[in-house]
């Protein structure tokens, strides 16, 4: 399970600010190899000293992460991704502004190389009520966010009245909201922690924080959803013993709203229930 | 320098000056003139060619809106409910049941090498057939095998069988759009849009667009639309990767190519930034059979795939609104970015709110960079109203109305996704005629077959495949429907001061014909032979079936 390659889409409406997050993520990664599809290169703020290859559709970058366009087709520019040599740690796709990015996110479903991770929209404040209301492009703004693992926020300094705009979005999604400028969110909170379990760079400027537990009895079932579920864990991950299913492992996979427990192998005796969650404070002492 | 006169039964012109001739010369692949032959003798020297004496020569049909894929379709076998006619010019007879398609697929099977590789087909419309929907267990006997994979006519949907399914680890618990289940939960082997894609992609090993765009399907197509009497016929949405254009170019070079060309460039599969100076530099490639200078932009989905962008009051059965490919913003700029630097833009619009989106867009550009006769063309505009029409003449817009529609769909249009009244108004001939707006008429292949007589049938009898009349009002005289599949398109195209018409100067492109379209009931039209073509005064007659 762990060969499998985690796949993000990014969404979000034109201008909301999905371009400034992937730069974010290209200017502040340390330590994987993340492959960036987009549709554009010309809106990305690549640092000319930093690319290491330009071959046409693709850019490789010092830090060993590629970016790719996307073109016509975004199957055939993942598959070939998939078939290239260099070992690539995490996808991220950027929808298009219109697109539902959980459709794409179905991707990271269907090939057995992938596992799904989150899709994470990204809505600016002070716009997307008016685009919400728009006739032609309302429909296709509030599907983008009912797809939402996660929401960022974007641009909460340009936004007349937040706390009408933080109501307003919880009437139409469940995802947690972080809430940033300039799309400034830890990136450990859209992308995971890297597959050692360690975090990247220290984001001293804001609460986030992981949380590591174990233990050694089963765990209820119930309990713990019941606190993934909780508004402050944003992500988690994990193997479990439940006390429903004692001779399996499963696997808990979290991202903002979107759970995912699957079946991991039979349980072995010397190993302990693990998770690890990010969010804003402690919620779980013992289960 | 020699001259060629040809005498036929009679020849349509398309000249108003001239509308009917008996005898036309050809010199240099272009046309000396039409008239009688007393007329034409003032030119000197000719010979005299009467091998046309019995047949009805009409400037060569254009086809504004086809795709190539049509060529490379052929490589694969054809399963649709109707007949189809293949580029060698054999009739593949429609299969009525379920049971037919199963039955064809197994006898194919037998004729594949035992290696495994994958069994694709193509054109499957279940729409016309009673009962159940096709599912794994009836693919699972034409094999367990090998993938076995049934594009539906549409292109967006496939049925898979079981080794397939299994290869993708679709399952019960599989949760993603597009994978149709049945009552108790189980996928059924239906797949839709992005998982048909993906299935389609790994079974077969490559994306589907490569395979069908290469040297040989663009013979394919040329040759099949040769057959239908088409003379000049559009590629109408390509990225044109260096594969096809070699392609493209190597085929075109050719004298015994039998059309002439016109890819249109995927205009938002790379930024305009790109796409402009990539577009010139194929422009350099250009020669007589082959003329990149289109650029192609899509707005919606389809009607028939619940896909379109409608304004109110939406889908006849409730359906939610479709989506778009390009959203109201991108459209605003990329057309702006194509306008304003001299370039024509196909827009694809099959609901009324693409359509509006697609006018105010071009309504912007000319606000922004005013430009006379650019001719910006809708292509389907399958809903557009009459205010729709009135604005379309008043920006200097065209349109390209998809009238094969009328009777492929027309039946699921009246009775699910429009309901009467917007069904008997769809594919507005009637209405473009009357405000003034150019338009032509198409058949989107191989999403339909390429055969404009039918496609003019179609435009001026309105039947749909159960036999009803979809909108009287709308209909369009045999005459005008000839128009528009040749002078009609060719203005879309911006080549009507080159070819449409059969002209002083123009270049010597015809349809042959075995009967006068004029002449036969209307409701006969579609069933008038195509002996053949001429391009370039080259004779290309169609092989007999």
């Amino acid at each position: 399970m762990s060969a499998q390659i985690p796949f993000t889409v990014i969404g979000g409406f034109l201008g909301a600010g999905k371009t400034t997050l992937l730069n974010r993520l290209l200017a502040g990664v340390e330590g994987r190899r993340f492959a960036v599809l987009v549709n554009d290169f010309g809106a990305l703020d690549i640092d000319g000293k930093l690319i290491a290859r330009h071959g046409g559709d693709t850019i490789a970058l010092a830090n060993g992460c590629v970016c790719c366009t996307i073109g016509d087709s975004l199957v055939e520019t993942v598959l070939k991704l998939l078939e290239r040599p260099e070992t690539i740690d995490h996808i991220v796709v950027e929808a298009s502004g219109v697109a539902d990015p959980g459709r794409i996110a179905d991707l990271g479903v269907l090939d057995e190389r992938l596992s799904r991770d989150g899709v994470v929209v990204v809505a600016d404040a002070d716009q997307v009520r008016a685009r919400a209301a728009d006739k032609r492009v309302g429909d296709t703004v509030l599907r983008q966010l009912q797809a939402a693992d996660l929401i960022v926020l974007n641009k909460v300094d340009l936004a007349d009245d937040l706390a009408v705009m933080r109501c307003w979005l919880s009437t139409h999604s469940q995802a947690p909201v972080l809430e940033a400028q300039h799309c400034a969110v830890p990136l450990d909170l859209l992308f995971g922690l890297d597959r050692r379990g360690a975090s990247g760079k220290p984001t001293p400027a804001n609460s986030f924080r992981s949380w590591s537990y174990s233990w050694p009895e089963p765990v209820d079932r119930a309990a713990l959803l019941e606190v993934l579920h909780d508004a402050t864990v944003l992500r988690g991950k994990g193997i479990v013993r439940f006390r429903d299913s004692p001779d399996r492992r499963s696997i808990v996979h979290q991202v903002g709203k979107r759970i995912d427990i699957t079946d991991g192998g039979p349980w072995s005796d010397t190993e302990e229930s693990q998770l690890v969650l990010l969010g804003v404070r402690p919620v779980l002492g013992s289960l | 320098m020699s001259t060629i006169v040809y005498a036929a039964r009679r020849i349509v012109t398309m000249n108003p000056g001239q509308p009917f001739a008996t005898h036309v010369a050809v010199r240099e692949g272009r046309i000396l003139g039409a008239g009688s032959l007393e007329s034409l003798k003032g030119w000197g020297k000719f010979d005299l060619d009467e091998r046309f004496k019995d047949k009805v020569i009409l400037p060569g049909f254009v086809e504004g809106h086809s795709h190539a894929y049509e060529g490379g379709v052929w490589k694969f076998p054809y399963v649709g409910y109707f007949d189809r006619t293949s580029p060698d010019g054999k009739r593949s007879a429609g299969l009525k049941s379920l049971d037919e398609v199963v039955a064809a697929l197994q006898a194919y099977e037998k004729t594949l090498p035992r290696d495994g590789s994958t069994l694709l087909a193509w054109g499957f419309d279940p729409i016309y057939f009673t009962g159940r929907r096709m599912n794994v267990a009836d693919l699972d006997k034409v094999s367990t095998e090998r993938p076995v994979l049934v594009l539906h006519s549409n292109f967006h949907v496939l049925n898979a069988n079981t080794p397939v399914m299994a290869k993708a680890r679709i399952t019960r618990e599989t949760n993603v759009h597009g994978i149709v289940k049945d009552a108790r939960g189980e996928p059924t082997g239906e797949l839709a849009e992005f998982s048909a894609k993906y299935l389609a992609y790994r079974a077969a090993g490559i994306e589907l667009a490569d395979l069908l765009s290469d040297e040989a399907a663009t013979w394919g197509f040329a040759k099949v639309a040769q057959l239908a009497g088409v003379t000049t016929a559009t590629d109408l949405h390509n990225p044109l990767p260096g594969g096809t254009v070699d392609g493209y170019v190597k085929a075109s070079s050719s004298d015994a190519f039998p059309i002439r060309l016109l890819p249109a460039f995927a205009g938002a599969s790379v930024p305009t930034s790109e796409a402009i100076p990539r577009l010139r530099e194929l422009m350099k490639k250009n020669n007589e059979r082959l003329r990149f200078q289109l650029v192609k932009l899509v707005t919606d989905g389809s009607i028939q795939g619940l896909s379109a962008r409608m304004r109110w009051p939406g889908y006849y059965d409730g359906t939610p609104n479709g989506v778009w490919n390009t959203g109201p913003d991108e459209l605003d700029k990329m057309v702006l970015d194509y306008h304003r630097e001299g370039f024509q833009v196909h827009i694809h619009t099959n609901g009324d709110e693409a359509s509006e989106v697609a006018i105010e867009a071009v309504e912007k550009a000319l606000v922004a960079a005013p430009r006379w006769d650019h001719r910006h063309t809708l292509q389907h505009a399958q809903m557009a109203d009459a205010g729709q029409f009135r604005r379309m003449k008043a920006l200097g817009m065209c349109a390209n109305l998809f009238a094969n529609h009328l009777f492929y769909w027309g039946d699921i249009h009246y009775a699910k996704t429009l309901g009467p009244e917007r069904a008997e108004r769809m594919d507005a001939c009637g209405t473009a005629l009357a405000t003034g707006v150019p338009f032509a008429i198409h058949c989107d292949a191989p999403v339909t077959p390429i055969g404009p007589l039918f496609t003019a049938w179609c435009a001026v009898n309105r039947l749909t495949a159960s036999g009803r009349t979809l909108g009287e009002a709308e209909k369009i005289s045999v005459a005008d429907a000839l128009r528009a599949i040749t002078l009609g398109a060719a203005y879309t195209l911006k080549l009507d001061e080159e070819l449409g018409s059969i002209d002083v100067g123009k270049r010597a492109d015809f349809a042959i014909l075995d009967d006068d379209p004029l002449a036969v009931p209307s409701v006969k039209l579609k069933d008038v032979g195509v002996w053949g073509t001429m391009l370039g005064g080259r004779i290309f007659e169609a092989p007999k079936a």
